[in-house]
């Protein structure tokens, strides 16, 4: 603090302070904590409810036009079943508009079976497109990085930054016109006469796993592939020409010199396609049509706006920040790499 | 004895229409320390990638003990190389590095790693096999360089300028342990430089290249003594220079007009009268004149005396260019200013056909 008003001055070190705060408050604090909090109680309404008060107000009717016909003698007993009833309507409707909250961690428990097994095949899911990814992008981020000549790694960067310049959701729809039934791959082996539109028998892709696998992979093939092309960026040139002198295999060179010199920004790589794989919503709605089982994050947003159930709403989507946090530890502990390492 | 000779034949290498090494033959015998030895630029360093295999001629062969090399990589090849950088590798230890050749080989751990602690004790590094590069200081690092090049038990090993990230102490330390690792292992060494001191002291027999062409080839005394052009007499240590016209000229003498009058050298281009040339002589041969005149000698102003420890260095100015007498530090230089008569023997100059002089 002495530090940042030495060398910022008071007026841009309250400003670097105040914003930072702001960003902490704001994005971090405040959204987390409201889920957590909305997370963690449950209104126990009574289903009864709307019954009883309709009832009560019927009984009142009744009464008060008993009290008009009644003997003076009998009014003040009458009156006192009004007086009762009224506060019991009175109660009734304030359980209506709000609702005692129930505190405790049931929203997390009482996962159904088959939620906790979407939960599961989400994430399993999730991990299999973050290897798949791994797998696709090392290869040409260290092409780019270390193989190419300059202008071909530039052109190759280009290339890889254009359809980035598309919105997502139209990146994703382009993939359904390809592996559509009636799509672009389907059509091609149509002409090839090897399956038939009439008769159906064409290759149902959407249906499959691997289509959604497919366009997450190219939704966040960047996040991938940017953080391994910086690390392996700054490896020096000298390295790899001393381990191929000193007689490696193409196989051990890259084992032994460039995956541990790259491994933060495998960590961040995978971390990053994790956690945006695990969370997408747009890629498996608009992919599967709901034709091949839903992902863990359409879930949450049914619980949302479908079953109107905040509290589960929230449950699912912390339990989902908790398996985020839990990969980005186990990541930083199987790639032996610190915070630093990352934040580099 | 390991090592094994090296043969460049009819050695070009050209780089789309730029040509890096001219035509170029080159033998370098077993067992020896060779040093290129050039400016940056010259192509030294592509003779070196190219005799390593991460280059190949576009035209010639190059052999190693005999055996053309031709498309055999750096892997295939009796041949290691250190890096200017050395380019350890950061992420493992020490004996993992030395060891790393052995590992590419499939040589099991245990027996790597004795290897590696052997090589290690060799070059004085008992007790560091388990640091990591980073944890040395730069002669222990280049240490480790030498050790990780000789695991792999090349016939020839070769050398990027390894010294020049160092210190004057370091540097000097390190070029008689170079030296002392290769009269004990016998493998050829052939050590790319622009450093002509660090090739003098080191190298049985140095190659001078300039632009692509290797100017000189020839033991480190005949460098010094007897360089056969402007260039080499000037890279290699340090020479005064006179040109001129040739006026009179024999088998064993030429003369030529300066500034500064006739002057006398040995004749060794075989010039006649009229021809253009230069005359070198070394500081070292050039003397304050003193009781005995010799043949040369002219008058100069004095400059400056710089002193460098063991000797002393004295810059005189005139007609003809600057003029450097080193002198034997023994207190003999009382006072010097104006002018001074200078001069040296016919027989310790060089008269040469005149042409390109270093101008560093």
């Amino acid at each position: 603090m002495t530090d940042l008003l030495r060398s910022y001055g008071r007026g841009l070190s309250w400003i670097f302070v105040s914003l930072t705060a702001f960003w902490i408050l704001v994005l971090i604090v405040l959204p987390q904590g409201f889920m957590l909090e909305t997370s963690l109680w449950d209104i126990n309404r009574d289903d009864q409810l709307g019954m009883k008060i309709d009832r009560a107000y019927s009984d009142l009717g009744l009464l008060e036009y008993d009290v008009t016909a009644a003997a003076e003698a009998d009014k003040p007993a009458i009156q006192a079943k009004i007086d009762a009833l009224q506060s019991e309507i009175a109660d009734l409707e304030s359980q209506e508009t709000d609702p005692p909250r129930e505190y405790g961690i049931q929203n997390y428990t009482k996962m159904s079976s088959l939620h906790f097994m979407i939960f599961v095949k989400s994430i399993v899911y999730a991990l299999m497109v973050t290897a798949l990814a791994l797998v696709v992008c090392y290869p040409i981020a260290f092409a780019i990085a270390k193989v190419a000549p300059p202008q071909r790694a530039a052109l190759m960067l280009l290339g890889l930054v254009i359809p980035y310049a598309i919105n997502e959701l139209l990146r994703v729809y382009a993939w359904l016109m390809i592996l559509d039934y009636q799509g672009v791959i389907n059509s091609v082996l149509m002409w090839l006469g090897m399956v038939e539109f009439a008769d159906k028998s064409w290759i149902p892709f959407l249906e499959y796993s691997g289509s959604v696998f497919v366009a997450l992979i190219y939704a966040y093939v960047l996040f991938m592939i940017f953080p391994i092309y910086n690390t392996v960026d700054t490896l020096d040139r000298n390295q790899l020409e001393a381990a191929k002198d000193l007689g490696a295999s193409t196989f051990k060179i890259h084992w032994r010199i460039v995956i541990p010199h790259a491994k933060p920004g495998i960590a961040v790589g995978c971390i990053m396609t994790f956690m945006l794989s695990v969370g997408s919503y747009s890629v498996p709605q608009i992919m599967t049509r709901g034709k091949s089982g839903d992902w863990f994050s359409q879930l949450i947003y049914r619980q949302f706006f479908e079953a109107q159930s905040w509290n589960v709403g929230a449950a699912y989507s912390f339990s989902l920040v908790l398996v985020c946090l839990a990969f980005i530890l186990i990541m930083m502990k199987v790639f032996k790499v610190g915070i630093r390492d990352i934040a580099k | 004895m390991r090592g094994k000779d090296v043969q460049l034949r009819d050695v070009v290498m050209r780089f789309g229409s730029f040509t890096a090494v001219q035509k170029t033959n080159l033998t370098i015998e077993a067992g020896e320390f060779f040093s290129i030895l050039g400016p940056s630029g010259c192509g030294k360093t592509t003779i070196l990638r190219m005799v390593s295999g991460f280059m190949e001629p576009t035209e010639g062969s190059i052999l190693i003990g005999g055996d053309d090399m031709r498309g055999l990589g750096p892997a295939k090849r009796p041949t290691a190389l250190i890096f200017q950088n050395l380019a350890l590798f950061p992420l493992m230890s020490n004996w993992e590095n030395v060891a790393f050749g052995l590992e590419a080989r499939g040589i099991d751990k245990t027996a790597r790693r004795a290897k590696a602690y052997e090589l290690l004790s060799m070059v004085g590094l008992e007790g560091h096999e388990e640091k990591t590069p980073a944890e040395l200081s730069g002669g222990q690092k280049q240490r480790v360089a030498i050790a990780r090049a000789l695991a792999v038990e090349p016939a020839v090993l070769l050398l990027d300028e390894p010294l020049s990230a160092l210190d004057l102490k370091l540097r000097q330390h390190m070029r008689a342990e170079l030296k002392e690792i290769q009269n004990r292992t016998g493998v050829t060494f052939i050590f790319i430089t622009h450093d002509q001191g660090e090739a003098l002291t080191m190298s049985d027999r140095i190659a001078v290249m300039k632009a692509g062409v290797v100017e000189q080839v020839d033991t480190v005394d005949n460098i010094y003594a007897n360089p056969k052009t402007p260039f080499v007499a000037t890279f290699v240590g340090e020479n005064n220079v006179l040109e001129g016209k040739v006026t009179r000229a024999d088998a064993e003498y030429a003369a030529i007009e300066t500034p500064y009058g006739e002057v006398r050298g040995l004749n060794q281009d075989a010039l006649t009268a009229g021809d253009r040339a230069m005359l070198f002589v070394r500081p070292e041969r050039t003397a304050l004149v003193n009781g005995v005149i010799p043949e040369n000698h002219f008058e100069a102003a004095f400059e400056r005396r710089d002193l460098e420890g063991a000797y002393v260095n004295l810059f005189f100015r005139g007609s003809a260019g600057p003029i450097i007498v080193h002198q034997p530090n023994i207190g003999m230089h009382g006072h010097l200013d104006g002018n001074t008569r200078v001069g040296f023997n016919a027989r310790d100059a060089l008269v040469m056909r005149a042409g390109e002089v270093d101008n560093d």
